[in-house]
């Protein structure tokens, strides 16, 4: 970390615009700091204290619970209101991501990626309310959620053609004995590879996003009030995008997780 | 002063150069799936969800300079 005298102004800035939210102890008014004194004194090696980023998540995981519970207990023929909405976007994950993913076996899998999806849609788009935080801006949040789909990917393998079957298949069969020395190694690595491609899809969208407004925004203060129109018009805009990046990383994500363990499930060979 | 100038340059370069390939890539990809589905309309749903995993995959490849980039930014 350089001394803050050496930054350009806006690097300067960025310093102070605080990204992790650590210091924030009055979330949307609510004081956490008595429950964050008593998670600070558990004898676990990690802060586990309440910010702004583990409420939203809370939050998020919260909406996507209620509203598709509410939507789930609508009866008849004919869906309107909330459960329309939410029938349509549930659809779309059942049909679009994981049965065309998965085929038959998709109806096991559906709980995790429509979790995924919904929790990934509703941490974005909470993140975009002003004074919210997006989760995902964050390595930690992303990486967990692509160690969950890692161990998913994993388990539906080993599932599927035994513990030691599926470590034995990872390299497609009939190559010459040699070839192994090498190919082996480099699957391991591109399996490895497949939730830190996802972790840091997700986290680099949302931080870009999140970045290029505080940059337009930034340069009224630089340049002066006279900008303000351009940088606001053009803030609007990255706003709107942002919006549809909400929904499309939150189908990136729920579509490579679904590609990734219907690859596992039915390997080409 | 002068590691700090050197980290910004590199960082603008990073993402530069780094969104160079890739959005060669997503153009081929868009230009070619749009042919696509000219002339097969019926098949327009199933290239489009295989156009949106090509591209989330050239993406990627940008974000990593991104990242890239805002590490040597706030250096």
């Amino acid at each position: 970390m350089a001394h803050p005298e050496s930054l350009s102004p806006m690097a300067q800035m960025f310093e102070e615009f605080d990204l992790t939210t650590e210091h924030a102890q009055h979330i949307f008014g609510i004081n956490f700091e008595p429950l964050n004194h008593v998670l600070k004194q558990l004898p676990i090696p990690f802060d586990i204290s309440v910010n702004k980023a583990v409420f939203i998540m809370w939050l998020s995981a919260f909406l996507s619970f209620m509203l598709i519970f509410y939507a789930g207990r609508g009866r008849g023929l004919v869906a309107s209101g909330l459960r329309n909405a939410m029938e349509a976007l549930f659809q779309f994950v059942k049909f679009d991501i994981v049965d065309t993913n998965l085929g038959h076996e998709g109806q096991k899998w559906l709980p995790f990626i429509g979790g995924l999806f919904f929790f990934i849609l509703f941490n974005n788009l909470l993140g975009l309310i002003p004074a919210g935080f997006s989760p995902g801006s964050n390595i930690n949040v992303t990486a967990s959620l692509a160690i969950l789909v890692l161990f998913a990917i994993l388990i539906a393998g080993m599932k599927k053609q035994g513990v030691i079957g599926y470590w034995l298949h990872l390299a497609p069969g009939g190559l010459p004995k040699w070839i192994y020395i090498i190919l082996y190694p480099i699957e391991v690595i591109s399996l490895l590879a497949k939730p830190f491609s996802l972790a840091v899809r997700l986290f680099a969208n949302l931080l870009a996003g999140h970045i290029v407004i505080f940059a337009l925004l930034a340069m009224i203060i630089l340049f002066g009030i006279y900008v303000a129109p351009l940088s606001l018009a053009f803030g609007v805009i990255m706003y709107a995008f942002e919006i549809f990046v909400a929904f499309i990383q939150a189908y990136i994500f729920a579509i490579l997780s679904s590609v990734y363990i219907g690859a596992s499930i039915h390997p080409e060979h | 002063m002068e590691g700090i100038n050197l980290a910004h340059l590199g960082s603008g370069l990073a993402i530069g150069i780094g969104a160079l390939g890739p959005g060669i890539g997503v153009g081929v990809l868009v230009g070619k799936a749009l042919e696509g589905m000219a002339r097969q309309p019926e098949a327009t749903g199933t290239l489009r969800t295989t156009m949106f995993i090509g591209v989330a995959f050239a993406e990627a490849i940008a974000l990593y300079s991104f990242v890239i980039a805002i590490l040597l930014f706030t250096k």
